[in-house]
């Protein structure tokens, strides 16, 4: 069953130097239990396809569905608890708030819900413990490891048990077991949890244990990684002028 | 390294002989590159017999008992050659240790960090060593002095890849330690098992927050709570 339908979707920001088109007709389905990948250079539109999808940026043209009900239909209130119950974000570079312990950043979604002090300490410190951030739960976010911060928000993202997960830059720069352990975590919450999940990087072989992988590039969805995009990462210096004898 | 071009190129900048040779080629290159001075001495009576040097007078009263060499023109061409030759083939460091560790299968697992750690050491000792080299070159004056410089970028090329090791060990042994602790992995030998470990404490929380999260799911419509 299709959770995230995205038809032909359009979207683009205004910058001084003119329009530009973050995203291009965009169209995919993401189904309950699947963990698609979306993997480009940066600039590519990923970042843009996530917000669209999580509701915080209004597409300029297309549909974007939610369990076949469009997000621009919804009434204030549905969408709000679209974005608040149903879709969970993790963010590329997520901010922390001053002050706040890792806990008390994981409680923050179901307080702001409604739900009382103890109610949610207890689910904050099981959701970081599924997470494998158990013992991070009493530091402030800057004294973890990059891995550690990445689960932490995780954590948080899951906590108001979400339909669909959204993951910005999932592994970006983590160590190999950091990688595994994150992609493992949302393999299996795909799998047993039956939540859709949507990966972004810059790096399709980090997107372990994800299927489909698509590649994106300049607002568009194109399948398969173009071969002259390959490598591109590596690039040879501009000839420069080499020292000659008469030089010397 | 080609110790034969490495003398016809110093000799190519005035006659010496063997242990100066020596000497002289090891602050050239620094501790990466290991110079004895047998080795160079064995090189030079070769390099004699194929006529690329030959044996001269040092004109210096105290060196008078030396043996000075120096470059001939068939010298000179062996070297032009070498140097002309143009290198493409990237040659990539094998280390034996991940041969090992790739091999070892489940059950020797601890005994590969032990082999890690020891690894990592070596590789500090050496860092340290080059970085020892690098700080104790000279501070230059005014006028640029290109030996020095070109010391400090080989130095410098040996710092990086060891910096890199030390990173590689330390990803390595984060890697072994948590595939030890993986009763679940599946490795290639179906006779080798890891060794059997009670599931992590995040095991249980996870599946039950998980299993809740899909039997949600089937008692669709969800609840309300309470909207703000």
């Amino acid at each position: 069953m299709v959770i995230l339908r995205f038809e032909r979707v359009c979207k683009s920001f205004r910058r001084r130097e003119g329009s530009k088109l973050a995203l291009d007709h965009v169209s995919f389905g993401l189904e309950r239990g699947q963990i698609m990948g979306i993997f480009g250079p940066s600039g590519a539109g990923k970042t843009t396809l996530l917000r669209v999808a999580a509701g915080l940026e209004a597409p300029d043209s297309g549909i974007v569905a939610y369990n076949d009900e469009r997000l621009s239909e919804m009434s204030t209130a549905q969408h709000r608890r679209y974005r608040r119950r149903s879709v969970g974000c993790v963010w590329a570079g997520q901010s922390w708030m001053p002050g706040l312990s890792v806990r008390e950043h994981v409680e923050l979604p179901l307080l702001i819900d409604g739900c009382d002090n103890r109610t949610a300490r207890r689910a904050a410190l099981k959701f970081l413990l599924a997470c494998e951030a158990g013992e991070c739960a009493e530091l402030m976010p800057d004294e973890l490891s990059d891995g550690e911060r990445r689960r932490a928000a995780i954590a948080r993202a899951l906590i108001i048990e979400p339909q669909l997960l959204l993951v910005d830059g999932a592994v970006s720069g983590l160590s190999i077991v950091e990688q595994e352990q994150i992609m493992e975590l949302l393999a299996e919450l795909a799998q047993d949890a039956n939540v859709a999940v949507l990966v972004a990087d810059t790096n399709a072989g980090q997107l372990l244990r994800v299927d489909p992988i698509v590649y994106m590039r300049d607002g568009k969805l194109i399948g398969t990684e173009p071969p002259d995009e390959r490598g591109k990462l590596y690039t040879l210096p501009t000839p420069a002028s080499h020292p000659s004898a008469a030089d010397a | 390294m080609s110790t034969k071009h490495a003398l016809l190129g110093l000799l190519l900048e005035g006659s010496s002989y063997p242990y100066q040779l020596a000497d002289r080629l090891q602050d050239r290159l620094g501790p990466g590159w290991a110079v004895g001075s047998g080795q160079v001495s064995n090189t030079i009576r070769q390099m004699e017999k194929e006529g690329l040097i030959e044996p001269t007078a040092s004109g210096v009263r105290e060196h008078k008992r030396r043996r000075f060499v120096s470059i001939t023109e068939s010298g000179e061409r062996e070297f032009d050659d070498w140097l002309d030759a143009v290198l493409v083939a990237v040659k990539l460091p094998r280390r034996p240790e991940l041969l090992k560790i790739t091999l070892a299968g489940p059950e020797r697992l601890s005994t590969a960090v032990e082999h890690i750690d020891a690894y990592e050491e070596s590789c500090m000792r050496r860092l340290n060593e080059f970085l020892d080299a690098r700080d104790s070159i000279p501070r230059q004056r005014a006028r640029v002095r290109a030996d020095y410089v070109l010391l400090r970028l080989n130095l410098s090329a040996d710092i990086s890849l060891l910096e890199g090791e030390l990173q590689r060990a330390r990803e390595v042994r984060e890697t072994l330690l948590w595939l030890h602790s993986q009763p679940n992995a599946i490795w290639p030998s179906t006779a080798a098992r890891s060794s059997s470990q009670a599931a992590p404490a995040w095991r249980a929380a996870r599946n039950e927050i998980f299993e809740g999260m899909a039997s949600t799911r089937r008692e669709q419509p969800k609840p309300e709570r309470l909207d703000r």
